[in-house]
């Protein structure tokens, strides 16, 4: 395993090597550095040409400027990067480092969040195959292939943030609406759930009326400007996970993974209490702290009282735990919303990447964050989620025509257990795959994506230095993005390793 | 559950219910170009400890008749009829009771062992699934009767077997597995899919004594589908013989094998080549006089075959081999899987190099060889390989696959070429209007008796026949054969000829080589080897070979026992006593 | 059938004396080639066969309305020429009553004929992305062939291709190339055919190489046949498959990328335009003349999702395995 992660360091090493060499040759021969100053009329023209020669190194050819550039960026792995400067004389270093995170970010929260999608839309399109469930998710994830992704994103500016901001600034849901939501929702559920018309109608009953109760209590107590869960809310979502995780596992069966999660669910709520002057003010290592406890205690509580079934109940433990503390925080999150839209008014951002010299609180911060975010986010989420759930329905129908279905079939394992014990994993491993070559494409998309928005990432840094033809932006970019698609590329081989015992020994 | 049943079937037929029974059972596809009927009213039970065969051929219905007992064909199978499985009515229950009948009354063994289990779930995992599922054990009491059963099964070092995956074990221990999850809930019935037929016959006959233990200890009804008629002769109690769909004749296992009354099943049975029976079965005649100073076709002298392995020392597929083929000679290399017979096959054909050793050709050196005169020996070679289905390009219409050869060594023109491919169809007689066909249009006995047909294309000297009939149903294979046996007698070609099938190189062969993990065991003249073995390797292998026979399988089934006593080894049997009861 | 329900222990028979085992050969109509089979299976895809009909319709209206090159087309206005700006520019299009009007899809700020103007952009995204279909198909059959069969230095190449798309995106390697290779139709298809065919050059690959392990392939070999032989009569007619469901991807790949190329401003240059193009020009003006933005976009859309769909149901026809039954 180790050998295995070790040479596929150095060939990636390699091939980042060689992809650099590529671009900065490319880069140089794209144009002429110096084409605007021959054409200006300024009296120091001369002057002016012979100052960025000698800054950019003009004269020398370009493999001694690449091996310049190559003797700063390898002080990388000393972690001392001198990544030169650009043709107006600015520190690279400074502006990759500005423009990195809000980019990253982006890029980072789009793969998961359209891996878990992504998957999760495929699974559920194979299990329930030519239904209008399937047919659907087919139809919109051809529609995402082919969206041209600035087209989209224009839309999503105008539709998405500027009605946002027209409503949010006076929240009020119509009868109209709230039933149009109301049934929308009701039909996914039900196409999600399946099974006889029976089940399916009352899964649309209850989903839309429940639905229909919410947005209706909402709009009266005037939710929408100062939202929160409070312990109710908290408590029945954290419920909901926990069901999620049993069914994941043993189901009903087990009375003592059973008991894992109620008592889980109880120690939750006492904590709930406990711990709200702590989240009053906090910060990143705190939240990364009560995370990891409440880890610990889930896990505990499964080994403890498990039993037998110990692996099963220290799953639903720590599920439930980690979910009781994610909705704990969101609903703290929830209740600083009202704070943020004092401070920001129209919240969804259209232009740039983070609001300069931000002053709110911790959660406001967050909100900050989420609001420049969300769009582009969006946006990056829709290009790769098509192919994500195309590629997971095809490998899940391949699996579940496999001969070991057949084989559990025959043991009297039922078909929720035969998707997610023995399919799914199964059906993962191609997955994996695909990730490395759809983060090198949300890459581009980032490029484009932050254009749309206006946003001062990467994508600026690549374009300005690119249209100047100054190689130095261009290869900072590069240098940041080839890591992380290999970063990325070695999680995806360590998951593909994890999940296939084939290529484990 | 334990006690002893009564090994007589009569007594067990006519005391207890039925634990699986079938009422006149019809299912019909419906595919993309109209209706299949694939099951045609079948009647059939199933009793307590008793064995009852389903023999046919492919296409005949046997696997979809019991795959209905568990309810477990696709959805485009519509199904008429009863199904009973130890008092549940298969065909109305809900899907709930289904599955607690599945695996709890009834439980299946797979042809396939090697896609039969999960890859990414340990052996542990998938066996005690079921027994939680069905509330038998669970937890650390489901894992330790795991590790019993992998005992029973006779699975060495069991308690290290729970934690690893199925890539780690053999295939004959796949299928011990799978046989552990069926016997894991106790189950009343168990239906076997062809269980052995991708098994070497040693581990068959293991597996076939596992078997029969089972019915035996347990009481277990068992469902055996099988083409192999020595393996109902071996096994069962009673048969049921079926056609197209249909039930054609049905009794006990003396009453059908010893006196056949339909015409399918004598022509079933007639076409079954007996081991030790020798020349002249099936119409099927080879002459014994090989000319003794004849040059030679192949001649092997200390042959080494080694496969490169990336990290790893490289592996010895062949292994210090010599052996000689005469001009107008059949040899059978006969062998188990991993032996290396395939290999030196295709060593002959110039596709593998040799390691060292010498390998000479109709008389000439092929390590030495350039490309342009390996290329001109290759048109003295004809080759037949195993699966029909795959030798044939598929977008190859089927004139200009037989013709291939010619256009390659750019013999004759385009009437001549024509002509010969017709005179090649009528000798393995197909009718002309195939020519212009693909090879999908055609039955899998047709491709082969094409296969035949392009290999004989160049009046080849030397034939070599990797496995060319193990793909074949038996009465198939028959007509190949004898298609087989006239051409050589009328193109006396010499044939170097592969097979794991003692019974069909016993049938051609002048000389038999047995070959084992690559090296030669023993070789000799057909009479010599077969008939009269001396090393206890090939004594294993012919006495693990069934027969279609059932007095006289019985009596092989003892002495291959007390031979495997007399080599120290242990016959297998479910291992009861300790944990069980 | 009687005896079958015979008591189970004794002896039953059924009559045999119209038995017969022989498999009769029947040509007489019912089976079908494999190209025929395939052929069958598309023209009963309905998402196909309309994104055909749309395809060919799209593509019939760039090319004969405002016609190509010198031939010129049936609708009088050029997308060069300005004229007075009519109604603030609003597309005159009405569906019912149907009616064309004087600028079915309006008019920029100029007072271009932006029906024109769209059919322009089109027709040359429309040929680029073709182009590049029929480039990245040639390069990347051929590579992946070879690669497949040969394995060597090929395979080495591009695998190490592959990899290199891995940290260099496609679209940043493009838009250097585009820069530098100038932004004209041909300078465009160019620099993309010789970038995306990677995708296809793997599948293929991966297909030869399954299928060299394949009897019939041995049996070609054994026969003494050449590599050259081998890989053109039996190993590319059993890759046709993939190569044409890909070929159509790529197409659709294609429009997508040069539309975004062009909307950084590396793409085409005025005074030729594209649908990516337009979409950069006007979309500062989405509020003010909304159609600008709109008309282009969905034609880019209904290309891609049109080409996607084809290719759906060509993979659907030559591996039925996912695809649906016959209800």
């Amino acid at each position: 395993m180790l050998q295995f992660v070790l040479r596929r360091i150095a060939i990636s090493a390699l091939v980042l090597w060689a992809g650099s060499v590529l671009l900065y040759f490319l880069v140089v021969n794209s144009g002429d550095p110096l084409d605007e100053l021959r054409q200006s009329q300024a009296t120091n023209r001369e002057q002016q040409m012979a100052a960025l020669t000698e800054r950019m190194n003009l004269d020398e050819p370009w493999y001694v400027r690449y091996g310049m550039w190559l003797g700063g960026a390898s002080k990388c792995l000393i972690l001392a990067c001198d990544l030169g400067v650009d043709r107006g004389g600015s520190d690279v270093n400074t502006a990759i480092v500005a423009a990195m995170g809000s980019s990253l970010r982006l890029v980072t929260l789009a793969t998961v969040i359209a891996i878990v999608l992504g998957v999760a839309m495929g699974v559920l399109s194979a299990i329930r195959q030519y239904t209008a469930f399937d047919y659907t998710v087919t139809f919109v994830a051809f529609v995402f292939f082919s969206l041209p992704v600035f087209w989209a994103a224009v839309l999503l500016k105008q539709y998405g943030a500027i009605e946002f901001n027209n409503w949010i600034a006076d929240p009020s849901v119509s009868l109209v609406t709230t039933l149009l939501i109301a049934i929308f929702f009701g039909l996914f559920a039900s196409a999600i759930a399946g099974g006889d018309t029976r089940r399916r109608g009352l899964t649309f009953g209850i989903t839309a009326v429940i639905l229909f109760a919410f947005i209706t209590i909402f709009d009266a107590i005037d939710w929408w400007v100062q939202p929160a869960l409070g312990p109710g809310l908290v408590l029945l979502l954290s419920a909901i996970a926990m069901s999620f995780f049993l069914m994941l596992t043993t189901g009903l069966r087990d009375k003592k993974v059973l008991i894992t999660g109620g008592v889980t669910l109880a120690v939750g709520l006492v904590v709930y209490f406990v711990i709200q002057p702590v989240l009053e003010e906090p910060n990143w290592w705190l939240i990364l702290a009560l995370a990891a406890s409440t880890i610990v205690v889930g896990g505990v509580l499964g080994y403890f009282i498990g039993g037998f079934e110990k692996r099963a109940a220290m799953t639903v433990g720590i599920g439930t735990a980690l979910s009781f503390g994610f909705y704990t925080f969101f609903d703290k999150l929830l209740t600083n919303w009202g704070g943020y839209l004092d401070i920001a008014g129209r919240p969804i951002s259209t232009i740039g990447s983070g609001t300069p010299n931000f002053g709110g609180n911790f959660y406001e911060t967050i909100w900050d964050w989420s609001t420049q975010l969300l769009l582009p986010t969006i946006v990056l989420t829709i290009i790769s989620l098509a192919s994500y759930s195309r590629y997971t329905r095809g490998s899940m129908l391949e699996t579940l025509q496999q001969d070991y279905m057949r084989t559990a079939r025959s043991k009297g394992v039922s078909e929720r257990v035969l998707n997610t014990r023995h399919a799914l994993r199964n059906a993962l491993i191609p997955i994996t795959t695909i990730v490395a070559f759809d983060f090198a494409n949300l890459i581009g998309g980032a490029v484009v994506t932050e254009r749309v928005f206006g946003w001062t990432g990467m994508g600026a840094l690549f374009q300005a230095g690119l249209d100047a033809v100054d190689p130095n932006p261009v290869m900072a970019f590069y240098l940041v993005t080839g890591t992380a698609a290999v970063v990325m590329n070695m999680l995806a081989d360590i998951a593909y390793a994890s999940l296939d015992p084939r290529i484990r020994r | 559950m334990t006690t002893q049943a009564d090994n007589s079937s009569k007594d067990v037929t006519s005391n207890s219910e039925p634990v699986l029974s079938f009422d006149n059972v019809d299912v019909q596809f419906g595919t993309e170009f109209g209706t299949v009927h694939a099951v045609k009213g079948v009647t059939l039970d199933v009793h307590p400890g008793e064995v009852v065969a389903v023999v046919g051929e492919s296409g005949s219905g046997k696997s979809v008749t019991s795959m209905t007992a568990l309810r477990l064909l696709p959805k485009n199978a519509r199904i008429n009829g009863g199904v009973m499985v130890s008092g549940h009515d298969v065909q109305s229950i809900s899907d709930r009771a289904m599955r607690r009948v599945r695996g709890d009354d009834i439980a299946m063994i797979f042809q396939e062992p090697m896609t039969a289990l999960n890859p990414v779930l340990t052996i542990g995992t998938q066996l005690t699934e079921s027994m939680e599922l069905h509330g038998v054990a669970s937890g650390k009491a489901a894992v330790k009767r795991a590790v019993e059963l992998l005992d029973m099964v006779g699975i060495p070092d069991p308690e290290k077997r729970v934690t690893q995956y199925p890539h780690e074990l053999s295939g004959g221990q796949r299928q011990r597995v799978v046989i552990a999850m069926a016997i894991s809930c106790d189950p009343k019935v168990i239906v076997a899919d062809e269980p052995t037929t991708a098994l070497d016959v040693t581990v068959q006959a293991d597996i076939l004594d596992l078997l029969r233990s089972l019915k035996d200890k347990l009481n277990t009804g068992i469902l055996l589908i099988t083409h192999n008629m020595g393996v109902v002769a071996d096994m069962a109690d009673r048969v049921a013989v079926m056609f197209k769909g249909q039930i054609v004749e049905q009794g006990t296992t003396e009453e059908v094998l010893m006196n056949p009354q339909h015409a399918y099943t004598k022509v079933l049975l007639g076409s079954v080549p007996r081991l030790g029976a020798g020349r002249g079965q099936m119409g099927i005649s080879v002459t014994d006089d090989v000319n003794e100073g004849a040059d030679l076709a192949i001649d092997l002298r200390n042959l080494v075959i080694e496969y490169q392995r990336l990290g790893k020392t490289p592996f010895r597929a062949v292994d210090d081999v010599s052996f000689k083929v005469k001009q107008g000679e059949i040899v059978g290399l006969v062998g188990e899987s991993g032996s290396g017979k395939s290999t030196i096959g295709r060593c002959a054909l110039g596709l593998i190099p040799a390691a060292s050793g010498e390998f000479r050709l109709l008389g000439q050196d092929i390590a030495q060889m350039k490309k342009s005169e390996l290329k001109s020996l290759r048109r003295r070679i004809g080759v037949i390989f195993q699966d029909p289905a795959a030798s044939l390009n598929p977008r190859m219409p089927i004139g200009e696959c037989i013709s291939e050869p010619m256009v390659v060594h750019e013999v004759g023109d385009r009437k001549q070429r024509e002509d010969k491919v017709y005179e090649l169809l009528d000798a393995v007689q197909l009718p002309r209007e195939v020519y212009n066909r693909y090879p999908h249009e055609v039955s899998g006995g047709q491709r082969q008796r094409i296969s035949v047909a392009r290999a004989l294309t160049l009046d080849p000297e030397l034939l070599v026949a990797d496995e060319p009939t193990s793909a074949l149903d038996v009465s198939v294979q028959a007509k190949v054969l004898k298609i087989f046996s006239e051409l050589q007698a009328q193109y006396g070609f010499a044939c170097l000829f592969v097979s794991h099938d003692l019974s069909v190189v016993d049938l051609l062969s002048h000389q038999v080589v047995v070959l084992q993990n690559g090296k030669i065991v023993e070789k000799g003249p057909r009479e010599q080897v077969l008939h009269n073995p001396q090393e206890d390797y090939t004594k294993r292998l012919i006495a693990a070979a069934p027969v279609p026979d059932p007095l006289e399988q019985r009596r092989r089934r003892d002495e291959r026992h007390d031979l495997l006593r007399s080599l120290g080894d242990e016959v297998v049997e479910l291992k009861m006593g300790d944990h069980h009861n | 059938m009687s005896e079958n329900n015979q008591e189970p222990s004794s002896h039953s028979v059924v009559d045999d004396s119209d038995f017969s085992i022989e498999k009769k050969l029947d040509f007489s109509g019912k089976s079908y080639s494999q190209g025929e089979l395939v052929r069958r299976r598309f023209f009963r895809h309905r998402a196909a066969m309309i994104s055909l009909a749309v395809l060919v319709f799209v593509t019939l209206l760039a090319f004969t309305s405002i016609g190509v090159g010198p031939i010129p087309g049936w609708w009088g206005k050029s997308y060069l020429n300005s004229s007075s700006v009519i109604n603030a520019g609003r597309p005159t299009l009405s569906l019912w009553p149907f009616a064309i009007g004087e600028n079915p899809f309006g008019q920029d700020n100029v007072g271009k004929d932006y029906f024109a103007l769209v059919m322009r952009g089109t027709q040359r995204s429309l040929t680029v992305a073709f182009t590049v279909g029929i480039l990245s198909t040639l390069i990347g059959t051929a590579v992946g062939a070879a690669a497949g069969y040969f394995r060597g230095w090929t395979e080495a190449i591009l695998m190490r291709m592959t990899d290199l798309f891995i940290v260099i995106p496609l679209l940043v390697l493009a838009a250097v190339v585009a820069k530098a290779a100038g932004g004209t139709v041909w300078g465009m298809a160019l620099v993309l055919g010789f970038l995306v065919w990677t995708g296809l050059a793997r599948l293929v690959r991966g297909e030869v190489l399954s299928l060299r392990e394949r009897e019939f392939v041995t049996a070609a070999e054994a026969i003494g046949a050449s590599s050259g032989r081998i890989l053109m009569k039996h190993i590319l007619p059993n890759t046709i498959g993939t190569i044409i469901v890909s070929a159509t991807l790529t197409i659709a790949t294609a429009i997508l990328l040069e539309s975004a190329l062009s909307f950084l401003g590396y793409g085409i240059q005025a005074p030729d335009t594209s649908l990516g193009q337009l979409i950069s020009t006007y979309q500062t003006s989405f509020l003010s003349r909304p159609w600008l933005f709109w008309w282009p976009g969905m034609f880019i859309l209904v290309i891609a999702l049109t080409v996607n769909f084809l290719g759906d149901g060509l993979r659907d026809a030559f591996d039925p395995r996912q695809s649906r039954g016959e209800d």
